[in-house]
């Protein structure tokens, strides 16, 4: 390891295999679970987790506790838990890693979540990419039904809850939490506006508590040790908890990294990360997956967290940092990501269905010395007028290009001036 | 009741209201396209986006997607909004093909409108256009889907409105698809509703491709002939021929749609077969002249054997002006007649249902959405009445529950329950519901089930669920059907009455004026009983009047010995028909479709059709292929076609002075003449429904008949029951060439048990024979259906009137394996 920060989720991790049921067990694991089974009722595991400020790790940051106090008492039976492992943000590798590092923190994570909310069936909904990982789950979950963590009666107690794991259709819209519910019913994964909210009415009109992998995986670290405890792991007073950080791009050590909320980017960067590769500049960076704008060298020193990115505009997302240095060009970057989200729209809306391929269109010309001048009102505006889409697709997929305009207006202009890509 | 401004303009509208129709009642049309209030609100499209200014909502939003609420200010002129709307459509416009010059929707386009009238004149994208294959959908439907917009009403319609799953979205992002997974004809028989709905050309018209534009068609409201429920449909017509018919809103008959049996049916008004030719004795004469000789030969009869030796035949597809014609004229001479049922079964039926709809138990095809519970007694909506299907998925859609008792193996596109009871035991098993609907009434325990029935516990958990239910509504139909169930179920829905349940009754009657039919037919009426008539030599002249009696009358051997017996045979109709050939005299009538006329439908509806184009032979026929026609003539065949009422006041009219203008007197005052319950055709009771109750007390119920024919059901017969399919039955309908390429082959159906015992096999090719006659056709086993029944299509590909009866007691070894 190359940071001397506490490791929480990936403490255990192995260079080549998972942390077994047994190994999990010895360091403590499955503790938390014994514990809120006889002691707390489920609305005292509510309690802790609103208490310990845990925000959601897919991207969103909504407050867990928040989450699960909207499944009223009197909703009826069955609710489920839905675990969101259709990680394809890309850059971001985050919950792959844990994955094959601690199953049994997620597997107990979800037990304590879903009996906060009493709910029935838990579903593990995993991207098809993640093959082993999925396999890993289905024996891990095997394995912790013998030993009494799952199905009838966990831990003799009254409480039943078992876990499937289903594997995604394969598209990026999947993830978005309404379309992830809609494909569990074997509809077509559509977004879908609330109200009603999941936790009302997800699937099947039941009540349905949706968290990510890491989100999960923080639930039973947070009931051991109390929630001042895991607010006290961050660096910032506002943070709470660790992140677990993809760095990728133009760095000597690519990885994922179990680091405080609120680190400097710029300590990440270094420390962890070794530096930008082969000597190079910072130039800019995104900092949590494609959804998010381009922090450049101005933010350099920023803290981590999803307050202090929010204040500069930016959004933490997925904690999945790309880094760019001064040899990229940021208009070709740019035409990548536009690349992707024009592919993986799901279709239903018209400014999301049609905008990105109409930008990728114009990235792609300026790119390759046919862009216009003209070319930069209208992208502002179209990027503008994204954000009236019909979910939260379309003004992630814009974070970029519309970063782009904003800080890298000369380069593209550099483009269109000379009709070609100055890095080129 | 929240109050809102739109535009500066204050408006006041119920609750739950989207802004995007507060601002219609304003006369503010705000652009849409996947909003249609059919199928609600789903906000996909975007084009509807507004400014709210001020109130609880703040921001561009979509008028689709938000509730009008108390204090807000919405303006749809703010230049976000409009931006945002300009940008919309250039998005949508981005890979449309801007094929309008070719497109069958140019003219009347959703797109076409919104793309001008939003401002998007100059195309900025330079990348290229996506393009898609098309597939072919069957006759009906044209595919052209590199023109979509991808709004999803075709998709959301298809699935969710009709319940069909052969059509829909395929893919994402901008390549996302409507259309099927293969190429195919569709499986709904709603599909062309496709057309009228999807804001551009990606469906559109087959029939009628490149037969105009909007504004080259006559155009007129009309309403459908195809079955009893009067759906109502726009009619075009070009160069002397109907092109096509569409949807017209009726809230409360057919909301939006229609079915493809009333979307395509109206063939026949173009055949090249139809009769435009007037004959007198099998020659081709002038239109007087066969009048005139019509005329000599019916008084030549009368002379010779009194009045009463002429007989009237009408029809159920007539419209009230010719049938109060008809009547009329019977009565001022007197006639026999007229009659319009076929037999006494279906005149006992159709008065029974008529005399039991009193107006307080009538439900609107519109207002069936809205029932709970649903009780469908011896119908096969979808089969006999499309329309009535679709409401009834509606109304499960919305949480009703629809149960239907039939022996048929009843198909509908929702989830339903199905009993598949006898025909000689329905009487039974709904005694036994009134008897439970009684002792729930007095909150008495039930006796023990009465029937030899080895499961009726279904039937105890459906009384349960009825006397529970607010607004239950009981369907019954009247054709397989005796009396005895027609009035059953009116005292069905007055016991669901005493248990205060909004309880309705919904009759489906056979043909389209059938509810008129009933207040015209005379005391002893049916087709049925004038044969008999016949038969016995009292009756010598026979007028028909726009009723093919070869096609319909369910028994043809008597039928034609019948008319052989006749001094005289005079057929008044627009129908080509082999009756036609032993006519003494034709007469050349005008369709619905150039006389126009007024129509009651099933729930006792007045409605008025327009006359849309004048009769004549089409361009297409008397031009002989070429365009514009070379064949120049003062004369154009078929003009001459008078209106039905005309060719019978022709016919009959006195010719010494005094007594014509007596009768003429008489004839102008045959409308008001014709019942108590039809006040007037004032437009003002268009629309309205009849006063039944003033249609009298006259209840031909016969008791016994059908728990006669129980007794009889034993184990060795079986019941033949001739039934009606959505395509291929219906007489008009089967003539057009794009329906009879949808239609299914006739075959007869029977529960695979049977199959078993009989030694037959499914798909095997059968020989049906009775007293009168014989018919071969395949086979199919079907386990949804009754055992102890035979089903065999009334389908136009099959001789089925040789049988001799539409419901028959037969032993089972007449049916046998054979070609």
């Amino acid at each position: 390891m190359t940071n001397d920060y506490p490791q929480i989720l990936l403490k255990n991790r192995k260079p080549d295999r998972i942390n077994t049921l047994e190994e999990y067990r010895q360091n403590g694991g499955y503790a938390a679970l014994r514990d809120i089974l006889a002691r707390l009722t489920p609305k005292q595991v509510q309690e802790k987790l609103l208490d310990a400020v845990l925000l959601g790790r897919g991207g969103a940051g909504f407050p867990a506790g928040k989450k699960v106090v909207t499944v009223a008492d009197d909703a009826p039976h069955p609710r489920y838990v839905v675990c969101n492992a259709d990680e394809m943000e890309p850059g971001t590798f985050k919950d792959r890693v844990f994955l094959h590092a601690e199953p049994h923190m997620l597997l107990e994570g979800m037990v304590i979540a879903a009996y906060s909310i009493q709910a029935d069936h838990g579903i593990i909904f995993i991207r098809p990419e993640y093959e082993s990982a999925a396999r890993i789950l289905e024996r891990e979950i095997n394995l912790a039904r013998k030993a009494g963590f799952l199905g009838e009666h966990i831990l003799g107690s009254d409480y039943c809850f078992d876990i499937v794991v289903h594997r995604s259709g394969g598209r990026y819209i999947c993830g978005e939490v309404t379309a992830q519910l809609n494909a569990l019913m074997g509809r077509r994964p559509n977004p879908k506006q609330p109200p009603p909210y999941a936790t009302d009415k997800g699937l099947w009109e039941l009540p349905t508590l949706a968290q990510n992998v890491e989100t999960l995986a923080c639930i039973p670290q947070i009931i051991q040790h109390g929630a001042q405890w895991f607010k006290d792991l961050a660096l910032t007073p506002e943070a709470a908890g660790t992140k677990l950080f993809c760095v990728s791009g133009k760095v000597e050590r690519p990885g994922c990294y179990e680091l405080p909320l609120g680190i400097k980017l710029s300590e990440i960067i270094e420390t962890c990360c070794g530096g930008i590769k082969n000597g190079a500049r910072f130039k800019a960076c995104l900092p949590g997956g494609a959804s998010t704008g381009f922090l450049t060298a101005e933010h350099y020193h920023i803290a981590m967290d999803f307050d202090s990115l929010k204040k500069v505009g930016n959004r933490l997302g997925t904690g999945a940092v790309m880094v760019f240095d001064h040899h990229t060009c940021m208009v070709a970057a740019t035409l990548n990501l536009a690349e992707f989200f024009a592919r993986e729209s799901c279709g239903w809306c018209t400014p999301c269905r049609e905008g990105f391929p109409y930008l990728r269109d114009l990235l792609w010309r300026i790119e390759n010395g046919t862009g216009e001048a003209d070319f930069i009102p209208m992208m502002r505006t179209m990027c503008a007028h994204m954000w009236k889409s019909y979910c939260a697709f379309a003004p992630g997929g814009v974070a970029s290009i519309e970063s782009l305009l904003h800080h890298f207006e000369d380069e593209v202009m550099a483009h269109i001036h000379d009709k070609r890509c100055p890095f080129k | 009741m929240p109050k809102l401004t739109i535009d500066k303009r204050e408006i006041e509208v119920a609750a739950g209201t989207k802004v995007i129709v507060a601002a219609e009642r304003l006369g503010i049309v705000i652009p849409r396209f996947c909003y249609h209030p059919a199928l609600g609100s789903v906000g996909a499209c975007r084009a509807c986006a507004v400014a709210f200014l001020e109130g609880p909502v703040k921001g561009i939003q979509m008028s689709c997607m938000v509730n009008a609420m108390d204090g807000m200010v919405v303006s749809t002129t703010d230049p976000e909004a409009v931006d945002f709307r300009r940008h919309v459509i250039e998005w949508l416009m981005l890979h449309h093909p801007h094929d309008c010059p070719v497109c069958d929707e140019g003219g009347h386009c959703l797109l076409q409108d919104t793309t001008i009238a939003g401002g998007h004149g100059l195309r900025r994208y330079k990348g290229t256009k996506r393009t898609h294959r098309d597939q072919y959908l069957g006759p009906l439907v044209q595919h052209e889907m590199n023109r979509c917009i991808q709004c999803y009403r075709c998709a959301r319609y298809y699935q969710e409105y009709t319940g069909y799953r052969d059509l829909g979205v395929m893919g994402i992002g901008s390549r996302v698809y409507f259309g099927r997974s293969v190429p195919g004809q569709l499986e709904s028989p709603f599909a062309g509703n496709l057309i009228d709905i999807c804001p551009t050309g990606v469906y559109t018209d087959k029939p009628s491709r490149y037969m105009g534009r909007r504004w080259d068609f006559q155009r007129a409201p009309s309403v459908c002939l195809h079955c009893s429920l009067g759906c109502n449909v726009t009619v075009s017509a070009r160069y002397r021929q109907v092109v096509r018919l569409e949807a017209r809103y009726n809230r409360e008959v057919n909301g939006y749609f229609i079915c493809d049996r009333g979307r395509y049916g109206y063939a026949y008004t173009n055949a090249p077969d139809r009769p435009r030719q007037a004959l007198a004795a099998g020659r081709i004469t002038a239109m007087d002249e066969a009048v005139e000789h019509g005329r000599s030969r019916l008084r030549e009869t009368m002379a010779r054997s009194g009045s009463q030796s002429v007989a009237v035949i009408a029809s159920s597809r007539s419209s009230l002006e010719t049938l109060a014609t008809v009547k009329q004229v019977c009565r001022l001479h007197p006639w026999r007649g007229p009659a319009v049922t076929q037999t006494r079964r279906e005149a006992a039926n159709l008065q029974t249902a008529v005399a039991q709809l009193k107006p307080e138990f009538a439900v609107s095809l519109g207002a069936i959405t809205a029932a709970d519970q649903v009780v469908v007694l011896g119908a096969d909506p979808l089969n006999e009445s499309p329309m009535l299907a679709l409401s009834l998925r509606q109304a499960q859609r919305q949480g009703g529950q629809v149960t239907v008792i039939d022996p048929r193996p009843v198909s509908l596109p929702l989830p339903f329950d199905h009993q598949a009871v006898h025909p000689s035991r329905l009487p039974a098993v709904m005694d036994r519901i009134i008897t439970l609907l009684g002792h729930r009434l007095k909150s008495t325990a039930p006796p023990a089930t009465a029937i030899a029935e080895p499961d009726m516990a279904w039937a105890e958990a459906l009384v349960r669920q009825l006397a529970a239910s607010r607004r239950a509504v009981i369907v019954c139909g009247t054709d397989i059907t005796t009396p005895d169930e027609i009035g059953m179920a009116a005292a069905m829905a007055k016991a669901l009455r005493q248990l205060d349940t909004e309880a309705k009754l919904f009759y489906t009657l056979m043909g389209a004026n059938a509810f008129t039919a009933a207040l015209t037919e005379s005391p002893d009426p049916s087709i049925e009983s004038i044969l008999e008539q016949i038969e016995s030599g009292s009756v010598r002249a026979l007028l028909v009047v726009e009723q093919d009696l070869w096609q319909c009358y369910p028994d043809r051997v008597r039928l034609q010995a019948a008319l052989d017996r006749l001094d005289l045979l005079i057929v008044m109709d627009h129908v080509a028909s082999p009756i036609l050939d032993r006519a003494d005299c034709v007469i050349p009538t005008q369709t619905l479709y150039e006389a126009g006329g007024h129509w009651i439908n099933q729930e006792g509806r007045l409605q008025n059709a327009q006359a849309v184009l004048k009769a004549g032979e089409p361009i297409a026929i008397s031009g002989q292929g070429n365009h514009p026609p070379r064949h120049l003539s003062p004369r154009i065949s078929g003009t001459e076609a008078m209106t039905a009422r005309a060719a019978i006041t022709a016919l009959v009219r006195p010719e010494d002075r005094p007594q014509a203008e007596e009768f003429d007197r008489a004839m102008e005052a045959a409308v008001d003449a014709f019942h108590p319950v039809i006040i007037s055709l004032d437009p003002r009771h268009i629309g309205r429904q009849v006063d039944s109750d003033a249609v009298g007390g006259t209840n031909p119920v016969s008791q016994t008949s059908s728990r006669a024919a129980a007794a009889d059901a034993g184990r060795d017969t079986i019941t033949l029951l001739m039934v009606d399919w959505t395509l291929g039955t219906e007489a008009l309908s089967s003539q057009a060439v794009a329906l009879t390429e949808s239609e299914q082959n006739p075959a007869a159906r029977m529960h695979p048990r049977e199959l078993e015992a009989m030694g037959l096999a499914h798909g095997q090719t059968i020989a049906i024979t009775t007293d009168k006659g014989r018919i071969a056709l395949p086979l199919l086993a079907d386990d949804r259906m009754a055992g102890g029944v035979l089903l065999i299509p009334r389908h136009h590909q099959l001789d089925w009137q040789v049988l001799g009866a539409t419901r028959l007691e037969m032993d089972r070894d007449r049916i046998s394996a054979g070609t």
